[in-house]
């Protein structure tokens, strides 16, 4: 028989014992949820949720030419950073596809923190090494020393409080500190559209780390979270899944992420050409966002109508907790007459269901920034 | 006696209960909506619409993914339980008296009936 073993976070034998639902996640065993993904999911947006996202990979990059060669690599202008400032950023190739997104943190002069996602760390850092022949860096993967766990919502800032985090945090900045005499990076980040932080530790203190976190958020109904109201959460807030709503095939510029790129950044990068020219000209499909009009749930993969034509297909689409409506992030053609409010079609299963071109995000964000 | 004594259980995780003479009510398993979490979408046929056992008749949808469901003995519908397709959230509170999905008269042949488990022999299966 063949035995498959999965990759496993500190938090693993944890979770199984809080009552947590397993699943295989990019060949990780990990929590999908632990008691109900609704239930997990509105109490993000009420209160709070604790995820533990250690899956993910961490790489810095140090050396003199550090600048030069992230600014190779992304769209993103990473000269605009100042010391604790974060970014988000797609690595793009030659031809303006997506190899990954991340966040690029700037920790000081010639160095940096990029987090990358889980099923991507491979070849991200395969990528780093190639593109990086020209430039002095080192690049160094510490993705298996390193554990991340999230607090989101609107009182993860008072369970940081009653830990003892005092400092005062821009959106989108790290902070190395200390947290109950553990070495922790914080960084005012998250992927559900609401205020949190994301907690960045040795391996060694990820358990004691979760403990007291799950203590000081009692008063706060503070919930462990699964995967599953994770991809929910981002789903109402739009923002977008690699694997699903990015690939290498798809520029930043037809994935709606066109406001995250400088139009006046000087410096050349992998696929610039391309993406420039697709921000002057535009593209031949575009990223919508949809609400089905019935209860029919869209999938992945669905295909998408106009006009007894097909356009297009679901990337991401499902049940929106916080709504209570069938919501989907979709690739069409990039006709002039889509607009918000068209009414288009789903396929689900050899039947097509009207679903209408909304605006995204789906959600309100409250965490006070255009940036994701 | 409760409810689950006089259930029988597929393998797929419908169950049957004798209603009277050849009508049965289908349903799913407290075990199969346990495993597909929060219940958003039920597609149930018609009225009158005909099934071997086996066929899919059904698609019940959670916030994690799609389901088929299969047609535990043959049978003709005689019933839908339109309250699960208003209120899906039903088949997770009560799968088997509020949660049901429909009634159907057996076609079939008795041995149909002898492929499925009772309850006890089903959550052994499951364990």
């Amino acid at each position: 028989m063949v035995k498959i073993i999965m990759k496993q976070t500190l938090l693993h034998d944890k979770q199984i014992k809080l009552g947590a639902k397993m699943v295989d996640f990019a060949g990780w065993h990990m929590p999908v949820q632990f008691t109900s993904i609704i239930e997990e999911h509105k109490n993000v947006r009420k209160n709070a949720g604790l995820f533990d996202v250690s899956h993910m990979g961490e790489v810095f990059v140090s050396g003199k030419d550090s600048l030069n060669f992230l600014n190779k690599i992304v769209p993103q202008d990473i000269s605009k950073l100042y010391n604790s400032k974060a970014v988000y950023c797609q690595l793009t190739n030659e031809n303006g596809g997506l190899v990954d997104d991340l966040i690029i943190y700037k920790l000081e002069d010639n160095k940096y923190l990029l987090i990358v996602n889980a099923s991507r760390i491979d070849e991200d850092v395969n990528w780093f090494v190639r593109n990086s022949v020209d430039f002095d860096v080192y690049i160094d993967n510490q993705s298996h020393n390193y554990s991340l766990l999230a607090v989101q919502g609107p009182k993860a800032d008072s369970i940081l409080r009653k830990l003892g985090y005092n400092l005062e945090q821009e959106f989108f900045t790290i902070e190395k500190t200390t947290l109950n005499s553990m070495d922790v990076m914080v960084s005012r980040t998250g992927y559900t559209g609401e205020d949190g932080y994301e907690i960045m530790l040795k391996n060694k203190d990820a358990v004691k780390m979760w403990d007291l976190l799950i203590d000081a958020g009692k008063e706060f109904s503070l919930m462990p979270i699964g995967l599953g109201a994770r991809d929910t959460l981002r789903l109402e807030a739009a923002l977008h899944l690699y694997g699903n709503d990015l690939n290498e095939i798809t520029t930043p510029v037809e994935a709606g992420l066109s406001w995250s790129i400088p139009k006046d950044k000087t410096e050349d990068y992998n696929g610039k050409n391309v993406i420039m020219n697709q921000i002057q000209n535009g593209t031949d499909k575009k990223l919508i966002g949809l609400k089905m009009l019935s209860r029919a749930v869209p999938r992945h993969e669905y295909e998408v109508y106009y006009n007894h034509e097909k356009i297009g297909n679901v990337t991401s689409g499902g049940f929106a907790p916080s709504l209570n409506e069938n919501i989907a992030l979709a690739y069409v053609k990039n006709l002039k007459e889509l607009k918000i409010g068209s009414t288009i079609q789903i396929m689900v299963r050899e039947k097509l269901y009207d679903a209408q071109i909304v605006k995204r995000p789906f959600v309100e964000k409250h965490n006070n920034n255009k940036e994701k | 006696m409760t409810l689950t004594e006089t259930i029988l259980c597929s393998k797929t995780h419908e169950y049957i209960s004798n209603n009277e003479d050849k009508n049965y009510t289908v349903g799913l398993t407290d075990y199969a909506v346990e495993q597909l979490g929060d219940i958003v979408f039920v597609e149930l046929p018609e009225v009158g619409a005909s099934f071997n056992k086996g066929d899919v008749f059904s698609t019940v949808e959670s916030v994690k993914a799609a389901s088929e469901i299969y047609m535990p003995i043959s049978g003709t519908i005689t019933e839908v339980n339109d309250n699960v397709v208003n209120s899906p959230e039903i088949l997770n509170e009560s799968p088997y008296e509020n949660g049901w999905l429909v009634k159907v008269d057996f076609t079939g042949n008795d041995i149909e009936l002898s492929d499925l488990l009772d309850y006890n022999d089903y959550t052994e299966e499951v364990k």
